[in-house]
């Protein structure tokens, strides 16, 4: 079945603009070429044991050609943007510029979008980095959904940092998609320099009743001493699909904090991998709330190649209706990585007979001097709290809603700097909870 | 090496005792596999029509299934046309009692400590002993008799009581469950069966012991234990095999079956040649165990101490069908050297209101790899199911692995489940405390080694919480049990 | 006879840093000396290399005790002759009970010494008796050792062992560090209950309130790896008024 489907995107590839490098044009080969092999990843791979992206085979999502519908993109933008931020705004997977803000920015700092960049780099020297950035492999589980974005990408966001550049502001990112069957294929490079320090806020969004596909990889390179907070706000519309990857490699005494919240879309996949060198470091803190039929699906992977590094993960799972989550961990510690300090835990409220929660975190460990722990709890609210806030007189639904948000806003309190005006975007969904 | 390295080394580096080969006359099928064969093992055992039947769709099943290769093991392809499918001492043809029984095995298994003579005096163990492919003896067979309780071969089970076999055979492992399972569904030889009636709780301990001897054989025993209403049993096992550099094959199956109210307490020793400090030799340990809790308020417990074969693959599993049954799991599992372990556990829960606890010890030494893979699934029947997993791996020396893979799948909102795991090695300072304090290092590592595993020894029945402890090599403080 | 222990000319190293620059210290049966310092000042290495852990290099110096090289001996070797150490952070050891790992140290300093082992049930009352004393509750005998203990419970149980085990040279590291004065008081109450003229005490610490419960004999003051000045109780007072910053300077300018 897949391999017929899956051939209607590879039959509607087409060579890209002649403007794109020549070494650009074999990666989308090479990729293609793979993608045709195997298709989109199947449930009998262990790494996609429970997501089944079958209704994504079964329709052709095609990509937009012409100008992009910025009309409609702006109100989308505004119901999420961050104040006082510079941003890029791509709208189904094109850049537009008179919606980006990127006045004032410091010197050392390149914020373009990929595609510009890709058209000039022969000229400006950005070659040499771009196609090393493009080219290095995304090491760990290689699958379908890489090879598609690779072979198949139109743009994406570049975000440079010069050493020792700490960034004041954030940077948003904006993922908008508006056409219904259309899809997005994004590839955002992030590199930060020595000692340089920035955060990044990628921001998906569309319109609730259009059904559409995202695909967006973000390539992240952290170097010696530097820190990144990413946060990804993924709040597709109800029909959507959906699938982030981020991999980031970070240097000695690096920083890379991972903040997620997944609050749309109808099937989707977040993917987040990151490899520690000495003494780096990486939070990951992500929330998940699902309703109706959506699926959500969070894979992590930590890889500790070197000493001293330390890891911390902490999802939380919120499942209603006929939802269904998934959470998939695995910390991996080589045999060179001692005195790693890693610990991944992964908490789900359950509040529906129909909800489903599969979860799945494991501990690969090949070094023996080291401190790990993972824990899992699936439950339901606690009935003495529900009944305690009913004995002070709140009703039953409000308590149980304060409840959920309270679970859902311990891991919105780690998210560093950005955590107030996050914590807005949460209790959106939980009018009753203030 | 650090001095913990060097000290468990010591310790672990013992020789494998039970490694002899016993020099007898065997009855053994040349190597292959096809239908004659599993039509020469048939009549070999004088089954009826049905067995044939079941053995054939079971290995027509088999040839359409691919080697499983999910779990963290590596190992050369195993050819299954290189293995001889039967062997048996010639002498065994249904021995009366003991007397009847071929001296040198029981010389055998007085080497491997299981008296046999000895045995049936003390009240305490009623044993059958299986050699290569046949049960050579059971012991108390009258005794057990008296209270009801079938306790014999699966040979004779077949034959004797072959409505008992029909009824339940392949009723929690179907013949086509797994790969292994289809194959051992094919060629099983023999293996134990148990049956205690209702209301009877079986007066004593039943206990296999299993031996593999002829080289170039594999061992696909097959244990079937089923407890009507009411009945309870505790039932041992334990495996040895002799030191070769060749890989054997041993594919067991083995189903539990509790009705309303029954328990089956199931405990294993797993000691089968782990191969040499160089990885050469050993037994591939591929083993389906699982335990049906069919009636209501049913419990099935699993208890293993794993030190043996170069390869382990084996998820004793409890489907927990009847309401507010109970399934468990205690297991420590150690590898040292070049072995490799994937084991773990299984944890149905259908029925309302049922429990599951899993506790798992690995320790892993040497080059080793040590993974622990355990499912817990809690359907949307089993209203208020309860689940606490605790994992804890335990390294020694910087070239092994521990691993661990828990997959949980929850489809009912009020269950509750917990998972905790955790990973460390022997640190220094532990044992520089306990030197401080007087202890000499190999006692300091045994102490912490035996506090680790403690949790899953004092589920053993006594007589192997001694044999567990004399496998690790460890001094077990007072008061095991 | 009348010198239990002789440090001279101690130098040590941890990981190819000078720590100890030559200590010199005696210490006779009965005496309690105290050992004062700011951070780093190398005290927590004294402890340590008079108890033998590994991964600290004894350059230069000799360390006589009872008569004997302390040095060339192991660890447990140095508990089975009778020194002891608390420790300033006490180690868990999960899964092994307090109980258990006492009986095996104390059978195990009793067999060295050519004596039987005791029966289950006499050290059942002597442990008993100890834990009174330093105010532990008995379940904490059949707890792992320091498994989920605070940081007090912690260092009573470093004096619950020393009281059982009696040894001749007691070493405090620090083991006053981190306490309320309650337990302070328990400590120092465990100390005095176990002075006697065959016994001494090496009392290494940051703080001089210890020293407000347990009266020295004998006070160091250890900076920059030697020990700088030497003196009576009063000199803790001393320095209880000026801080140690006017030895460090002295220390430093030497």
């Amino acid at each position: 079945m897949s391999a017929l489907s899956h051939s209607l995107y590879v039959d509607s590839y087409r060579e890209p603009a002649t403007n794109e490098p020549a070494w650009l044009s074999r990666l989308r080969r090479q990729a293609l070429a793979r993608f045709e092999a195997s298709g989109f990843p199947s449930p009998r791979d262990e790494e996609w044991r429970y997501t089944h992206v079958a209704p994504i085979e079964r329709k052709l999502f095609t990509a937009a050609t012409g100008s992009a519908d910025t009309d409609a993109a702006e109100a989308l933008i505004e119901s999420c943007r961050i104040a006082d931020a510079w941003s890029l705004v791509f709208v189904d997977g094109m850049f537009v510029p008179e919606l980006s803000e990127r006045h004032g920015l410091p010197a050392g700092v390149t914020l373009e979008s990929l595609a510009s960049l890709l058209a000039l780099s022969e000229a400006d020297g950005n070659a040499a980095w771009l196609e090393s950035g493009l080219e290095r492999e995304t090491e760990s589980d290689r699958h379908g959904f890489l090879d598609f974005n690779t072979a198949f990408f139109t743009d994406g966001a570049v975000l440079r940092l010069e050493e020792g550049v700490a960034l004041e502001k954030p940077v948003q990112l904006f993922f908008v998609s508006t056409r219904n069957d259309g899809r997005a294929t994004l590839r955002n490079l992030i590199r930060i320099g020595r000692n340089a320090e920035a955060r990044v806020v990628e921001t998906h969004v569309g319109p609730p009743e259009t059904g559409y596909l995202g695909t967006v990889v973000n390539q992240i390179e952290v170097a010696d001493n530097g820190g990144l907070n990413h946060y990804k706000l993924q709040l597709d519309g109800g029909r959507a699909y959906h699938f982030g990857g981020s991999y980031a490699r970070v240097a000695r005494d690096g920083r890379f904090g991972h903040h997620l919240l997944s609050l749309g879309g109808l099937l989707v996949r977040n993917e987040v991998h990151a490899r520690l060198g000495h003494a780096a470091q990486t939070e990951m803190n992500g929330v998940f709330l699902s309703e109706n039929r959506q699926h959500v699906d969070n894979h992590i992977r930590v890889d500790h190649d070197e000493p001293h590094g330390s890891s911390r993960v902490s999802y939380r799972g919120i499942l209603e209706d006929r939802s269904r989550g998934v959470f998939q961990g695995r910390i991996v510690v080589h045999a060179d990585a001692q005195k790693t300090d890693a610990e991944m835990n992964n908490r789900n409220l359950l509040l529906s007979d129909d909800a489903e929660i599969d979860t799945k975190p494991q501990l690969e460990i090949h070094a023996d001097d080291v401190k790990c722990a993972h824990g899992v709890t699936i439950g339901q609210l606690d009935p003495d709290s529900v009944f305690y806030l009913e004995s002070r007189g709140i009703d039953a639904a409000t308590a149980r809603e304060m409840l959920t948000f309270a679970f859902a806003a311990e891991i919105v309190e780690r998210f560093g700097p950005l955590r107030e005006r996050l914590r807005g975007l949460l209790l959106a969904r939980f009018p009753n909870a203030q | 090496m650090s001095a913990t390295a060097e000290t468990l080394d010591r310790l672990i580096k013992q020789d494998y005792k039970p490694g002899f080969v016993t020099e007898l006359e065997t009855d053994t099928l040349p190597p292959g596999l096809n239908e004659d064969v599993i039509r020469a093992i048939s009549k070999k055992k004088n089954e009826p029509e049905f067995m044939l039947e079941w053995r054939l769709s079971a290995y027509r099943h088999w040839l359409t299934m691919m080697e499983p290769h999910w779990a963290f093991v590596e190992y050369a392809p195993v050819d299954y046309q290189a293995i001889s499918y039967y062997s048996a001492p010639k002498t065994t043809d249904h021995p009366k009692s003991l007397d009847e029984v071929d001296p040198k095995l029981l010389e055998t298994y007085n080497k491997l400590g299981i008296p046999l003579y000895e045995q049936e005096k003390l009240a305490g163990v009623a044993v059958d002993a299986v050699f290569d492919s046949v049960s050579v003896a059971t012991t108390f067979k009258d005794k057990l008799a008296q209270a009801g309780v079938i306790f014999c071969s699966m040979s004779e089970a077949i034959e004797k009581h072959p409505d008992l076999v029909r009824q339940y055979l392949g009723s929690v492992v179907p013949a086509g469950d797994n790969f292994f399972a289809a194959l051992n569904s094919a060629v099983f030889s023999d293996g134990s069966f148990v049956y205690i009636p209702k209301g009877v709780r079986c007066p004593m301990e039943l206990s296999t012991y299993f031996r593999i001897n002829a080289a170039k054989t594999g061992q696909f025993e097959r244990t079937l234990i089923v407890a009507d209403e009411g009945s309870y049993v505790s039932y041992l096992e334990g495996c040895t095999a002799p030191m070769r550099d060749e890989n054997q094959l041993h594919a067991a199956v083995v189903e539990l079956v509790a009705l309303e109210g029954a328990q089956i307490k199931y405990s294993t020793v797993q000691n089968w040649y782990p191969g040499d400090e160089e990885g050469r030799g050993g037994i591939y340990n591929f083993v389906t165990k699982r335990g049906d809790c069919r009636g209501a308020r049913s419990k099935i417990s699993w208890t293993q101490v794993e030190t043996g074969s170069a390869i382990t693959w084996k998820y004793p599993s409890c489907i927990l069908r009847g309401d507010d049954s109970v399934g468990e799991f205690y297991s420590v599992a150690v590898t040292n050297h070049r072995q490799q372990a994937d084991t773990g556990t299984k944890m149905i829960h259908i029925g309302k209101n049922t429990k599951s606890t899993i506790i798992s010890k690995g320790i892993s030494a040497g080059r080793a790899q040590n993974s622990y893979r355990g499912l817990v699934k809690i359907l949307k029947s089993a209203e208020n199911a309860r689940n606490y997993t605790q994992c804890d791996s335990l390294l020694i020396g910087d070239r092994c692995g521990a691993h661990t893979f828990p997959y949980i799948e929850v489809k009912q909102p009020s269950a509750q489940v917990e998972h905790e795991a955790t990973t460390s090695k022997i640190s220094e300072d532990q044992l520089f405390f306990c030197q401080q304090r007087g202890l000499s290092a190999e006692d300091a590592v045994s102490m912490i080694v035996n506090g680790f595993c403690k949790q899953v020894f004092k589920e053993l029945p006594m007589e192997f919480a001694v044999e567990a402890q004399a496998l690790l090599g460890i001094s077990l403080e007072g008061s095991v049990g | 006879m009348n010198t239990l222990l002789r440090i001279e000319n101690l130098h040590a190293r941890v990981d190819g840093k000078a720590i100890l620059k030559g200590i010199d210290l005696t210490v006779k049966p009965g005496e309690v000396h105290a050992i004062m310092g700011p951070n780093g000042s190398g005290k927590s290495t004294l402890s340590n290399v008079l108890a033998g852990r590994s991964g600290y290099e004894v350059t230069e110096g000799t360390v006589t005790y009872r008569g004997q090289n302390l040095l060339d001996q192991p660890p447990e070797q140095r508990a089975r002759e009778g020194v002891f150490l608390a420790f300033q952070y006490p180690v868990e050891i999960p899964g092994v009970s307090n109980i258990y790992l006492l009986k095996a140290a104390y059978n195990a300093i009793r067999r060295h010494r050519g004596l039987n082992e005791v029966d289950a049930l006499d050290f059942l009352k002597l442990v008993k008796e100890k834990t009174r004393m330093v105010d532990l509750d008995e379940q904490f005998l059949y707890r792992g050792v320091n498994e989920g203990f605070s940081g007090g419970e912690k260092k009573r149980n470093e004096i619950l062992q020393m009281a059982i085990l009696e040894p001749t040279l007691c070493i405090l590291d620090e083991t006053d560090s981190g306490l309320d004065i309650d337990a302070l008081k328990v400590v120092a109450n465990g100390v005095n209950a176990l002075r006697s003229p065959e016994r001494a005490f090496i009392l290494v610490t940051h703080y001089q309130r210890l020293l407000d419960y347990i009266k020295p004999d004998h006070v160091h003051v250890l900076a920059h790896g030697r020990i700088v000045r030497s003196g009576d109780a009063s000199l803790a007072h001393e320095l209880e008024r000026k801080g140690y910053g006017w030895i460090e300077a002295a220390a430093a300018g030497a």
